[in-house]
């Protein structure tokens, strides 16, 4: 086989030289064969030592989980366990095989129908458990059936291994090792979905969109993933590898350059002041946000308490995940978002299916609609105000209806908190995301409610150009340098400005340099980013100067396309800074 | 022999994935049936398939009944699991 280049999106740099695991999360295709009459009881026989190694195997991915997740995550496991070891529906694959089914196509039978009867369950609880239907199903055919066992927590420490999967689901990022995976490279996705973000704020190299990895490339073979380049190279030469290490070394020493910047200040050439933020997926990133020269969080994101979860956190639990935060910042600004559920980043098996998620019931429209839930968020929040310079924003605004019912269910999480006693801040400050048409447009009406504005560009863009960020074969078309993402960008600016409401940049396409030089040149001062571009980012502000900036994004304002648009970007920036400095 | 009781679920997160594992492996130490009824549902309290179909949220009373040598002893146990919050808040 001669060696090839795949080619897909790149979503989080840096270079890795590494065996492929290949992760197949799928529910295998069962034949439709069936046995002889005297087969039976071999065939029960064989249903039960597959279902005896299943929950051998659970328990073993339990108690690694426990080591690495904590035991209330990993209590899922047991969970399955005992969905495994159900005796109803044991009865029921047995009855099936009794009708001379095989074993494999009994139990495929039986779990398709209690999928589809936990589905349409009335009860989101219920609907929850699918996902774990859907592990065990997975499981146990892969053991009748002899495949090879993908299981994503089965390697070695120090395996330095290329992750390879169709998607990435929060769900598979419960069991995601980071001693063992050092890169991660998916068939669908973007830069903006959910498994880019979370590669760039783990800081591992990931390429995505590469459409069919997982039907070219086989576990074990060694591979070099550049995720800056978005490339995955197979059955690498001599002098390829040779070239990769090389680069591998380049991207170290500029690594210990950049280091250098965390504690000098983001001011440009002709001295505009920027301040600097940091995007937070998660708690245990805001000392690594703090240490890389973070002035405070411009987005912290709360998804994670939810995400992959079999039931919502306490409010006690989300006040010590927001409290961490807070406590890496002190006397800074920790701008926190509510939960921003739906889309792409479903809590496991948790919604009905939506024809169309992105335009359908996530943010802040479930949180409003679940106010009891939503006020249990709300508590913790107030109560950690209470501890630091806490604001919070509210996702996915489209009308001030929804600002002015967050307030009072705010309100009354507040008075809920005075009658019983507990310390809080009455009066945080609340902002809203700009991510919608809706929003940028109503940004003057909208500013006389709230304190910021932030601009999320990913969905901003989305939802501007009608296209799917996490649809790999639109990728070429979303473009966040379009002339109608930059007017409702500067026009946001230049309201907020008027009405003396704060405006940041926290979408993740500001760690881009071209995209960062932009957004300074419609003037923008504050931009949160991951903790791992900071120091790119302002090495970027830095070496620019404003008024520069302000004429390259005044000229790309009056581009017809995106593409006029990023071209006369492109060349105003590579005058300014040199090429190394390019790459996100 | 049948024994019957009504017990109230007063953990906060109600009968969700963990406590319905609980009770599947409390109610698999007695030779009696157990059922769980709430809302016209009756579901086997040794089948976690069942017991995560109940759905029964914070607040609720779950009727526990059993029918065995063990009754007693069963809708006892269960009813020190659903009073024990399965250890939650």
């Amino acid at each position: 086989m001669p060696n090839t280049l795949l080619r897909g999106i790149p979503a989080s740099p840096g270079i890795v030289i590494g065996p492929v695991h290949l992760l197949r999360w799928e529910v295998p295709e069962v034949p439709d064969d069936v046995i002889r009459p005297e087969d039976v009881p071999a065939e029960i026989e064989r249903l039960r030592i597959a279902l005896a190694r299943t929950v051998e195997r659970l328990r073993a991915v339990r108690l690694r989980a426990e080591r690495d997740a904590g035991s209330a995550e990993a209590a899922i496991f047991e969970v399955q366990v005992s969905i495994v070891e159900d005796a109803e529906l044991r009865s029921r694959v047995e009855d099936l095989i009794g009708q001379q089914f095989t074993a494999e196509r009994a139990f495929d039978v039986v779990m398709h129908g209690w999928r589809e009867h936990f589905a349409r369950s009335v009860h989101a609880m219920v609907r929850e458990r699918v996902s774990d239907l859907v592990d065990v199903h997975i499981r146990v055919l892969t053991i009748l059936m002899g495949l090879p066992d993908h299981d994503p927590v089965d390697l070695p420490k120090g395996a330095n291994a290329v992750l390879v999967t169709h998607d990435l689901t929060p769900s598979l990022t419960l069991q995601l090792d980071r001693e063992c995976i050092a890169a991660i490279a998916t068939d669908v996705g973007t830069r903006a979905s959910h498994v880019a973000i979370l590669a760039r704020s783990l800081g591992l190299p990931a390429v995505v969109g590469l459409l069919d990895a997982t039907e070219r490339l086989r576990s074990g073979e060694r591979v070099i993933l550049d995720g800056s380049a978005g490339t995955i190279a197979t059955r690498p030469t001599a002098q390829e590898l040779e070239a990769a290490a090389n680069r591998q070394r380049r991207q170290s020493a500029e690594t210990a350059e950049l280091a250098r910047l965390a504690s000098e200040a983001a001011v440009t050439r002709d001295g505009v002041r920027v301040q600097l933020l940091a995007n937070v997926d998660l708690p245990d990133e805001a000392e690594q946000a703090a240490a890389n020269g973070a002035e405070g969080v411009g987005l912290m994101r709360t998804e994670f308490l939810v995400v992959g979860r079999a039931v919502m956190p306490t409010e006690d639990e989300q006040y010590e995940a927001y409290a961490g935060v807070v406590r890496a910042f002190p006397g800074k600004p920790v701008i926190i978002r509510t939960f921003d559920v739906g889309g792409d980043k479903l809590p496991v098996g948790g919604f009905p299916a939506e024809p169309n998620p992105f335009l359908g019931w996530r943010a802040i429209r479930m949180c409003l609609d679940q106010p009891a839930l939503f006020k249990v968020q709300l508590r913790a929040l107030l109560r950690v105000a209470a501890t630091g310079d806490v604001r919070i924003n509210l996702p996915l605004v489209v009308s001030l209806d929804e600002v002015r019912q967050a307030r009072a269910l705010l309100a009354e999480a507040a008075a809920e908190l005075a009658a019983a006693g507990v310390p809080h801040r009455a009066d945080v400050p609340v902002g809203v995301m700009i991510e919608t048409p809706a929003a940028a447009v109503l940004a003057e009406v909208l500013a006389r409610d709230v304190a910021f504005f932030s601009i999320g560009t990913n969905d901003l863009v989305q939802y501007t150009l009608a296209v799917d960020r996490g649809n790999a074969a639109l990728a070429s078309r979303f473009t966040p340098l379009h002339p109608a993402v930059l007017r409702l960008i500067r026009m946001t600016r230049e309201v907020g400005e008027g009405a003396g409401v704060e405006v940041g940049v926290c979408g993740e396409m500001a760690s881009e340099p071209l995209m960062a030089f932009a957004l300074l040149g419609l003037g923008v001062r504050q931009l949160s980013v991951n903790p791992f571009a900071l120091t790119r980012v302002k090495r970027i502000v830095r070496q620019i100067s404003a008024s520069d900036a302000r004429e390259a994004a005044d000229a790309a304002l009056a581009a017809g396309t995106a593409a006029e648009a990023e071209g006369i970007l492109r060349e105003r920036l590579a005058a300014a800074v040199p090429p190394e400095f390019l790459h996100s | 022999m049948i024994a019957e009781r009504a017990v109230v679920v007063i953990n906060q997160a109600g009968i969700h994935a963990r406590p319905s594992s609980e009770i599947v492996k409390t109610a698999a130490k007695f030779s009696s049936s157990v059922t769980l009824s709430l809302d016209g549902l009756d579901v086997n309290a040794k089948s976690i398939m069942g017991v995560m179909m109940l759905a029964a949220p914070c607040g609720s009373t779950v009727k526990v009944r059993a029918d065995g040598d063990d009754a007693e002893a069963a809708v006892t146990a269960m009813a020190d699991l659903f009073a024990s919050r399965f250890g939650e808040a």
